[in-house]
């Protein structure tokens, strides 16, 4: 033992002998590029990781350095450049601005390919272009920043809900329409792990010929989040917070209380229904004291060989509703490791997220198994339709109840219920990387998602709906969920350049398995509110069949997809590219006769820029051309349609004993296939003037058949009325086009000018095959009271969310409604049937854009960020509904007494309520100053303060244009609805 | 070196992809269960074979469906679903039932189809299933069990048959289930389905088991000849050939006690409640129901059709409430003499009063906050309109008079909303009866028909009233009979059944309803996404 320590001292003496040995110097200097000082650059001493970063005047200074050494400075956007110290103490350097962006390394799926490989066509958005201000969900940060990609919010900052998302489209009836998110590899991955400070890109597959390497899952695109890594260099630390407040955009313009008083004075409403109080429901519920808070806090570090990056946060996010709110935390991390002669690489990553969400607040509906669906916006229907005279409370200091077909006291409903989901989301993944000869690398992937949540719900002996239905005893009910995912993924890797020709090949396999199990229970007859659900089995209804019945449910199911699958890219001189791609998928959930499908991608690209007859054009001075074609897939639908299986059917007794009923699950579909999208782009890559004006156009035509749906069966003999089956197609054309400006670049001013646009057309080819038919589908019934019908009909060889109902032809003398009859008479409400009904609007917005200016005056820098969406109706149904007298005697908006004065007859569903919904929206205006520190411990800082939908240009009489259009219910204003919010953000960012 | 490369290639490729080897897509069930590991017991044959009847109380009793029950009452001359204020309007669906204007299109037409057809699905497959059972003894079962349940179902598919007949007349004949790939059979002419739903019958109603207390809920003999009851009596209205002996026959056969009873041999309830009662699980007059039980978590829910909202919770002192849907016509009402026992006892009419007080209950919409008071009429009287003759599309929350007919009892009864349906009984077998024998005699009655009616009709009126009240054959002429069998059986959903038997149901004339005259209006159309997806299928004539 002693021998072994003294050979070891020995060792490390003669370690650091050698170390002192060398002549070492401290070298200064000053880091720049054309416009001036470039703070934030790196410089690293050449196969050391000593290394240094400069200061906000572009100053560094590195000590320790070999008289021979050599410097490598490097900067985001700017080309590396390498100089021997020599002995020199002072080295200034100006950096070269890497202007073609085009070695810009952009994520494309089980891997990377630099920008000017690029052939299909795919959007990559850096954090440095991501919107700013506070994000509730990752999708949020590239909203408006990629031409075809929809993200919409219609719920604006409810901190509990999603945004949908739609790439080039609607492109399935039943199958998943949101694209395929894989994160760092994972795919499926979930966005709750994502905080923005933590993400490095996001990437967007958008055609066929670049999604088609995650063939079976992507239809609808793909999504590639890439987290932030470690990095070799000095240990850095990142505190990044903000703090935000919601401010209610526009409130609906329903009648006050002196109002409706006027109205009862004119005689227009009973006299009877002053109930003396004079009550704006809506403010009583929204939370004004509302304030979010972020924090997230980053430590990085290693050298070449290890690194490491690992972030903190904490997030509080209040919505602008009472009783809504989600409050998180948790954490990433990130190790990198080099050995075995730097052929072997191992990266881990692990994050976790830990959140507990108020989903009480703007009223809720569960599901039938007791989990939390939606926030449904119901209590703010109430703020408009409830008389505004009544008051909250009794004078017992009781809610007040205003008896009467849907309705009830939200406030009464904040005081006496409590739902509540508490959850938790893990990922752990690690790749392993062999390097086995130059340009051949094979690699190993795993990965671990687990996410659980438990939703619990409770209402009180006081709840309104206790008292009258439970016989008030108290409710509760618990639901559990589970779902987990486990990937392995094998890659070989070949990349080899010979002479001008530059090949890269990969092929691997995948293997996923996912399964969701859930539990649930719910009891009643709680006579104490005390224990709320924490003491379930203390419901007495467990014994007393004379309470409404208590219950219980599981469920469980699992599936799994396996692929082979590879691509090849090749390259000849810089100027031609190509790429081809075929991946071999199997899905559990797919008839036994077709489990497996093939998904090949083929795109060629072309520098024309690069032709020696272009040099004569040097205006231009990038010039590309792309063309792809690709084949993808969805499986996403419901797990077991293809098999014969029994399921319950209520109970019936046998011989005076109830049991349960078995019979018939589903119709089975054995022949049960993917849903296949072939898809052509057409793009052109261009920059002129030095690239001062770069852009993209891109034109794709897809088409996807095989259409999943769980098509009408014929009966006889089905035994159910749906089968899921393949029949139909969808086809989307459209335009996108993105292009970016400097129109102004000075030493300390420059105004950067981004632009992106598309235009969309979905149209449903084909509803029918020789086996099945159908004439139509319909979407979006309209809600009770009145039951009005669907108003949305999808026909074969129709567009995507059309209105479809009766022509308005005036008004009786009466006030009576007044519609088209198909044959041109006119007529009652009474007296319309199927034949009258025709095409009388469409919500899909035909056309988006955004503009975005950054503008930057020596320290300070202004964004400004416009989005609209153009050529769509809204179908107003507040205004259908509340803007009618005949809706007394609930509140009404003022257009019932003004515009709709005429109007004396019950809601009609009809083109009189389809209204133009263009507009655009001044969404982002964010300035931000960056701070000049002279000390050594701060490495940058920055303060800004941002503004989010802060003004609306639009002619729509209702609250908000900006609905659901995504999918096959657009353009619908419904009664329910969450308010929008301007927000304001103060956001703090400092590194040191 | 080179041999090396290639040999840690071909490791690895094989190791990568080798180490799984796994390509194994079958599909593991969790919450469902395959047919291997069913039909492993007489309860588990039993549990297959009554999974249509659970299904078949959506399409014919008024729980809320869009079925069999909603078409035949609503298209009829007693129960509407009338527009009442920003409530009801429904895109039109009601009023063109009551105006016998629909068209191919209609929604709950598609429902009805479906729905129905989906009960001969569920039948099919259980028969299939239990068909192919080889070894009963393994189930520790005999043969002859194995047979008497397939009679039960063989009499079950005739009998969904028969209503699919009513609804649609033509209609394809099926007596299998289609897996994967649709069938696509033909139509039948409605003589064929007759023919078929007849011969069914007649072999298999034998051989159920005879009705007893044992078998509440099945489909036992008692069922099987009401069913041939129906069939015969209106044999002739459906395929021109009367049945009359055979109708009369088949009455005997359950009035006789030879095909069982609850309690013995079938009897007349005393009163007027006891077969609606949520005691009425034996009901002596019982001879098919629909075995529902609350507190096993399967209950006879007709709220949604029959109950006003949520203040009607304080009348009945009950805790469910329904969508203020169905009321009676006003000419319905009024078919009902003062003293007659029936109006007050089976409706709601009149002032509601918070149960077991004086103090009213108040309406919400359009008599908001004032007394909620039933009325004979459907017009908008909240607006001054104290006269007309009201519309489809005038009602109010308070128009007409309301169910009352089941009652459930209230919270903390014992018994609470344990109510069965009945689906036949044996009033209704006395009124066949009569009829058959009426109409046998030209018409005209005999007096063993005036016997059969009035045995019923006498729990209907007080004893002083009797006397002036009871039929004789001089005033039990056929338009009596078929008022009083709709004052008997109104809401048990067989109207629209007796109004085309007798010839009214196009040429008749009720409150809103003006008659079309159009015979073809006696069958409904085929729904056009059905013929749109089976070319064998063929539409109506008219349609």
């Amino acid at each position: 033992m002693k021998t072994i320590l003294r050979k070891e001292l020995v060792f490390f003496t003669a370690l650091f002998c050698i170390g002192i040995a060398q002549a070492q110097i401290t070298v200064s200097g000053t880091v720049s590029d054309a416009a001036g000082p470039l703070p934030g650059a790196n410089i690293v001493v050449k196969g050391t990781n000593n290394g240094a970063q400069t200061d906000f005047d572009g100053n560094y200074t590195l000590s320790g350095v070999a008289e021979d050494a050599v410097l490598v400075f490097s900067y985001i956007g700017f080309k590396n450049q390498e100089i021997p110290v020599n002995g020199q103490s002072t080295i200034d350097v100006t950096l070269q601005e890497d202007t073609q962006a085009l070695d810009e390394v952009v994520v494309v799926g089980y891997g990377t390919l630099k920008k000017k490989e690029i052939t299909s066509a795919v959007a990559s958005v850096k954090a440095k272009d991501f919107n700013q201000g506070g994000a509730r969900s990752p999708m949020d940060l590239v909203q408006g920043k990629v031409a075809g990609l929809n993200i919409t919010r219609t719920q604006g900052n409810n901190p509990n809900s999603g945004a949908s998302i739609q790439l080039r489209g609607v492109t399935s009836l039943k199958g998943t329409r949101s694209p395929l998110v894989v994160i760092d590899g994972i795919p499926g991955g979930n966005l709750d792990l994502l905080q923005q400070d933590d993400i490095e890109s996001i990437d967007v597959l958008k055609d066929g010929s670049a999604a088609a390497i995650y063939g079976t899952r992507g239809n609808a695109g793909v999504i590639l989040i890439t987290t932030k890594k470690g990095k070799a260099g000095d240990p850095r630390f990142e505190y990044n917070t903000y703090f935000q407040r919601e401010f209610v955009d526009e409130k609906p313009d329903y009648l006050s209380a002196s109002e409706f008083r006027d109205l009862i004075s004119q005689g227009v409403i009973s006299e009877d229904q002053d109930f003396g109080y004079n009550v704006d429901l809506y403010d009583e519920l929204i939370d004004k004291q509302n304030l979010s808070q972020y924090h997230n806090f980053s430590a990085s570090g290693g050298s070449e060989k290890s690194n490491y990056r690992a972030s903190l946060y904490y997030n509080d996010a209040n919505g602008i509703a009472k009783e809504n709110g989600r409050e998180q935390f948790g954490g990433r991390v990130n190790f990198n490791q080099r050995g075995l002669q730097d052929r072997l690489h191992l990266q881990v990553n692990m994050a976790a997220n830990f959140n507990k969400a108020n989903l009480l607040g703007g009223g809720y509906e569960l599901t039938d198994r007791g989990d939390w669906d939606k926030t449904t916006g119901s209590d703010f229907e109430q703020a408009i339709q409830r008389n505004p005279t009544a008051p909250v409370y009794n004078e017992d200091g009781s809610f007040y109840e205003t008896e009467g077909y849907n309705n009830y006291n939200p406030l009464s409903r904040l005081a006496h219920r409590k739902l509540e989901r508490d959850q938790q989301t893990f990922s752990g993944d690690a790749r392993l990387t062999l390097d086995i000869i130059d340009g051949l690398s094979a690699s190993a992937f795993g990965s671990y998602v687990r996410n659980t949540y438990n939703t619990r719900h409770y209402r009180s002996t006081k709840d309104w709906d206790q008292i009258r239905n439970y016989q008030g005893t108290g409710y509760a009910s618990k639901f559990n969920y589970l779902n987990w995912s486990k990937t392995f993924e094998t890659t070989i890797n070949y990349n080899k350049t010979f002479g001008d020709h530059t090949i890269a090949a990969l092929a691997g396999y995948s293997y996923q398995y996912s399964t969701t199990e859930t539990f649930n229970a719910y009891n009643n007859g709680f006579t104490n509110d005390g224990f709320m659900d924490w003491d379930l089995g203390s419901g007495d209804a467990l014994y007393n069949d004379q309470r409404p019945n208590p219950g219980m449910g599981s469920f469980k199911e699992d599936n799994r997809l396996i692929a082979f699958f590879g691509r090849v890219n090749y390259s000849f001189m810089d100027k031609y590219f190509a790429q081809v791609i075929l991946r071999r998928e199997g899905s559990s959930r797919f008839g036994a006769n077709h489990k497996w499908g093939n998904f090949p991608a083929a795109s060629v690209g072309w520098a024309i820029s690069e032709e020696d007859f272009m040099s004569n054009i040097p205006e231009i001075s990038n010039l590309k051309l792309r063309i792809g074609y690709g084949v993808t897939g969805n499986q996403g639908i419901p797990n077991y349609q293809s098999l014969v299986s029994l399921s319950t059917g209520g109970v019936y007794p046998q011989y005076g004993t109830f049991y349960q009923t078995y019979g018939a699950r589903r119709n089975p579909n054995p022949d049960l296939r993917w849903e296949e999208k072939k898809e052509w782009n057409f793009g052109l890559d261009f920059g002129v003037l030095d690239n001062r004006i770069s852009g993209s156009l891109d034109v794709y035509n897809r088409l996807t058949t095989d259409l999943l749906y769980d098509y009408f069966a014929q009966q006889p003999s089905f035994v159910h009325d749906r089968i899921y089956t393949n029949v139909g197609s969808l086809r989307n054309k459209g335009v996108e086009i993105v292009i970016s400006a400097t129109p102004i670049q000075k030493d300390d001013f420059s105004w950067n000018v981004d632009f992106a646009a598309n235009s969309q057309i979905n149209e449903l080819e084909q509803l029918s095959n020789d086996v099945f038919n159908a004439n139509w589908l319909e979407f979006a019934g309209l809600p009770s009271p009145g039951n009005l019908g669907p108003a949305i009909r999808l026909e074969e060889g129709g567009a995507v969310g059309n209105f479809y109902g009766k022509r308005f032809a005036g008004f009786t003398d009466d006030g009576k409604w007044l519609f088209y009859k198909a044959d041109g008479s006119t007529g009652l409400a009474s007296e319309m049937n199927e034949n009258d009904l025709t095409v009388i609007g469409n919500g899909v917005p035909k056309y988006q854009a955004s503009l975005n200016n950054t503008l930057t005056y020596k320290n300070f820098d202004l964004t400004i960020f416009f989005r609209g969406k153009f050529d769509f109706d809204i179908l107003n149904t507040k205004d259908m509904y509340f803007g009618n007298k005949k809706w007394l005697p609930n509140n009404l908006l003022k257009s019932a007494v003004t515009t709709h004065d005429q109007l004396d007859d019950d809601p009609q569903y009809s083109d009189y309520y389809i209204e133009k919904g263009d507009f655009v929206k001044l969404d982002n205006i964010t300035l931000g100053y960056n701070f000049d520190l002279k000390t050594k411990y701060i490495r940058n800082m920055r303060v800004y303060i941002t503004g989010r939908n802060i003004a609306t240009f639009t002619g729509y009489s209702g609250i908000d244009p900006e609905l659901e259009d995504t999918g096959f219910e657009p353009g619908i204003d419904s009664r329910g609805f969450y308010p929008r919010t301007k927000s304001w953000t103060i956001g703090l960012n400092v590194g040191f | 070196m080179k041999k090396y490369i290639k040999r840690t290639i071909f490791i690895l490729t094989i190791g990568l992809f080798g180490i799984h080897g796994c390509t194994d897509l079958d599909e593991d069930l969790y919450s469902e269960i395959t047919k291997d590991s069913f039909y492993s017991s007489k309860l588990e044959v039993l549990q297959a074979a009554l999974r249509p009847m659970t299904h078949m109380q959506a399409w014919l009793a008024p729980t809320g469906g869009n079925g069999y029950y909603y078409h035949s009452e609503l298209s009829s001359d007693q129960l509407a679903w009338p527009q009442k204020g920003r409530h009801g309007y429904d895109g039109g669906d009601h009023f063109r039932q009551h105006y016998h204007t629909w068209t191919s299109n209609e929604g709950r037409m598609r429902s009805a189809w479906t729905t129905m057809w989906g009960g001969v699905g569920y039948v099919n497959a259980a028969i299939e299933d239990i068909s192919a059972i080889e070894d009963p003894a393994a189930l520790e079962m005999t043969q002859e069990e194995i047979e008497s349940i397939l009679a039960e179902l063989y009499v079950l598919r005739a009998f969904h048959y028969m209503k699919i007949m009513e609804l649609w007349g033509n209609v394809p004949v099926v007596t299998e289930i289609a897996q994967g790939a649709p069938t696509n059979p033909s139509t039948q002419s409605r003589e064929e389905v007759f023919e078929y739903v007849k011969t069914e019958l007649e072999t298999y109603v034998p051989q159920l088991p005879k009705y007893s207390a044992d078998l509440v809920g099945r489909t036992t003999q008692t069922a099987g000849y009401a069913m041939l009851s129906e069939l015969y009596l209106n044999a002739e209205k459906w395929v021109g050939t009367p049945m009359w002996d055979e109708c009369i026959a088949a009455c005997d056969k359950i009035i006789s006690g030879e095909a069982g009873g609850i309690n013995g041999t079938p009897k007349l309830a005393d009163d007027l409640e006891e077969t609606f009662a949520n005691t009425n699980k034996s009901a002596p007059e019982s001879l098919y129901q629909i075995a529902y039980s609350h507190k096993a978590g399967f209950t006879f829910d007709w709220a949604g059709f029959f109950l006003g909202y949520t203040n009607m919770q304080e009348v009945l002192n009950i805790d469910y409430s329904g969508w203020n849907a169905f009321v009676v016509v006003p000419t319905a009402y009024d078919a009902y003499d003062e003293n007659d026992l029936r109006k007050k006892d089976w409706f709601l009419f009149g002032p509601q009063y918070k149960y077991g007080t004086e103090e009213p209950v108040l309406g919400t919409e359009e008599w908001n906050g004032q007394p909620l008071v039933y009325v004979n009429s459907i017009r908008r009287e909240s607006e001054g309109d104290m006269t007309s003759e009201g519309s489809m599309a005038e009602g109010e929350e308070n128009s007409g008079a309301r169910f009352n007919k089941y009652k459930s009892g209230m919270v903390g009864d014992e018994n609470y909303r344990e109510n069965h349906y009945i689906l036949y009984r044996l009033t209704e077998i006395y009124f066949n009866k009569a009829e058959a024998l009426m109409r046998k005699n030209g018409g005209t009655a005999t007096q063993e028909a005036v016997d059969l009616v009035n045995a019923s009709r006498q729990r209907a009126f007080s004893a002083e009233d009797w006397a002036d009240e009871q039929y004789t054959a001089a005033t039990l002429t056929m338009d009596e009979l078929l008022a009083e069998r709709g004052r008997e059986f109104i809401f048990e959903g067989k109207r629209r059944t007796d109004l085309i038997r007798f010839d009214k149901y196009v040429s008749g004339t009720w409150w809103d309803h003006q008659p079309t005259n159009d015979p073809n209006k006696e069958i409904y159309p085929i729904p056009s996404n059905q013929l749109a997806n089976n070319p064998n299928l063929e539409q109506n004539p008219g349609y």
